[in-house]
């Protein structure tokens, strides 16, 4: 084959492309389909961090990590471990255990607990201190089953202005699961808590590098005896019916119903019984909120030493949208279905609400099923988009105590307590 | 040369004719985009004995902002917590870099020498104020 012969036949095939191309040109045109879809953008990757304004979004804002029996989460801090669930585990009243977000203190975390090792002890002011393996606490006693929301006293942290430091949370350090164990009553009356008893103390597996007896060193939380909150706490060995994961507590945790997940001790391998009440880091000074309703002050406040702290404890009434999330537009006219969770601290969530209109009006939402009074409630309502538009849509919650979830938001140095009312913007398109 | 531009014009054609049904159609469209280093952890061995272990927890590195006292930073920060605690926070004031870091050493016990500390508070500031920072 000679030059002009090989130009020829390139030239020939070029032709033939072009006219093929042309062709599908001419036919795609005329097809339905051809403007269907909207040129797209190209894809954007979440920004590192958020502030010195709120972090506008849903969950905070990390990139997804893979820990030991966990589902990609959102990454906070790696050592010690912090992991924040997605918004849309959320859809149902439970947190799967492979998405339940993870929060530890110290980087002494377990890799490992030999089970032929390990004792839960119950000791101090009692008269006959326990050494109680798994088997004695799945066998000696009745296994107790309760759903409670357990969520970090930080949750949403995130949304405050100014923003303080710490773990910033967006909305996902919650989570629901169906605890199963021991009652704590039941293992302090077999040590028989002796008298002048004033708080028992719960201590976990966790430790850190600081110097013995202070709060980088071990974490520590105590309950007051006459507390009646001790009446419903479980030391569970089961949450969703598994093994609890490593990095939720295994063997076993303590669940306090309604409380902070704070004093949820993780790995409880230490109860103890006090005579005077423990003043250790983790009491007198961290996980406290102003004496002041909900818990809110200023920094003024704050720098001018006027602010008197109590121990945080019960957390306020919350809800949230999960469905839709605003992540995709709404043809108006459409009839779609609004989905999210309610929960209280001080008792089941009676009531849920849906506003439009920026709070003027307000319709209930349909609650679904009751797990009980601690634990995660979901709630539906139907909402058709009439315009297109911006729309922003609330919500908002009632537990039986009366609480309702306000419109202000909240301030404290610790970044605790955020409950107010959610909002969820969506966009509505036109529909033809 | 004649012949050259002949053979080129229906590429061109051809090339034109192509972006036109491209965007046309307006889908399909394809973006280079880098793969994360999110991996499956494989399963681990388990034996029956009793003890229950889990593989070790992953800490990746932090890209944290080049400049003096870094190297004090990954020194003693590092030492009870990674410094991925640094990059999580918010912008922060200066005063809170500072109250931040006179918190580990006195209610915490870090015992960093003081030059270290200043050094550490100076590189915060420096990089992780609402006016300084930048990643």
């Amino acid at each position: 084959m000679n030059a002009t012969e090989r130009c020829l036949s390139r030239r020939g095939l070029l032709k033939l492309l072009g006219m093929a191309s042309s062709g599908i040109a001419a036919s795609r045109w005329l097809a339905p389909d051809a403007t269907m879809a909207q040129q797209p953008s190209p894809e954007k990757i979440m920004e590192p961090f958020s502030g010195p304004s709120a972090n506008p979004h849903w969950n905070s804002l990390g990139p997804y990590i893979s820990e030991p029996q966990k589902a990609p989460l959102i990454l906070l801090t790696d050592r010690p471990v912090q992991l924040e669930t997605p918004r849309h585990y959320f859809r149902t009243a439970f947190t799967p255990n492979e998405a339940f977000y993870v929060r530890w203190h110290l980087d002494g975390i377990p890799n490992a607990v030999d089970l032929k090792e390990w004792k839960l002890q119950i000791e101090g002011n009692v008269n006959k201190p326990l050494a109680l393996t798994l088997p004695d606490l799945m066998q000696k006693f009745k296994p107790v089953s309760l759903a409670a929301v357990n969520q970090c006293s930080g949750n949403s942290r995130s949304r405050l202005l100014p923003r303080v430091p710490g773990g910033q949370w967006g909305n996902g350090a919650m989570g629901n699961a169906m605890w199963t164990g021991v009652r704590l009553r039941e293992l302090l009356d077999m040590a028989g808590v002796k008298s002048g008893s004033l708080q028992v103390q719960f201590q976990g597996l966790e430790t850190g590098q600081g110097p013995a007896g202070l709060g980088s060193n071990l974490f520590l939380k105590s309950l007051d005896l006459k507390n009646p909150v001790l009446d419903e706490c479980l030391v569970a060995y089961l949450m969703n019916g598994e093994p609890l994961p490593m990095l939720n507590g295994f063997p076993v945790r303590l669940v306090v119903p309604g409380y902070f997940a704070t004093y949820w001790t993780k790995c409880l391998s230490w109860i103890r019984v006090l005579t005077a009440p423990d003043e250790n880091f983790w009491m007198k000074t961290g996980y406290r909120m102003p004496d002041t309703p909900r818990g809110n002050t200023t920094p003024d406040d704050v720098k001018a030493g006027k602010v008197k702290t109590i121990p945080l404890e019960r957390f306020p009434v919350r809800s949230f949208f999960i469905t839709p999330d605003g992540s995709s537009k709404i043809p108006s006219g459409m009839n779609v279905t609004l989905r999210g969770i309610a929960f209280s601290g001080f008792g089941a969530v009676n009531r849920v609400e849906i506003s439009d209109d920026g709070g003027k009006n307000w319709t209930a939402a349909k609650l679904g099923e009751n797990h009980g009074a601690y634990s995660f409630r979901t709630w539906e309502a139907p909402w058709t988009a009439e315009s297109p538009g911006h729309h922003s849509l609330a919500v908002r919650a009632t537990d039986e105590k009366g609480n309702t979830q306000p419109d202000e938001p909240v301030w404290n140095p610790g970044g605790y307590l955020w409950n107010r009312i959610e909002r969820q913007e969506i966009v509505v398109g036109n529909a033809s | 040369m004649k012949n050259r531009a002949r053979a080129i014009f229906p590429v061109m054609c051809s090339l034109v004719m192509a972006a036109v049904v491209y965007a046309q159609l307006k889908k399909g469209y394809y973006a280079p985009a880098e793969l994360g280093i999110l991996r499956q952890a494989a399963p681990i061995d388990l034996s029956p004995d009793s003890n229950y272990q889990v593989s070790a927890y992953p800490v990746p590195a932090v890209d944290l902002a080049h400049g003096e006292g870094l190297q004090d930073v990954q020194i003693y920060c590092n030492t009870c917590h990674s410094p991925r605690y640094i990059i999580m926070q918010p912008p922060l004031p200066a005063s809170t870099w500072e109250a931040e870091v006179n918190k580990m050493n006195k209610t915490f016990g870090a015992a960093i020498p003081d030059d270290n500390t200043q050094k550490i508070i100076l590189y915060l500031q420096a990089h992780y104020t609402p006016d300084t920072r930048k990643q």
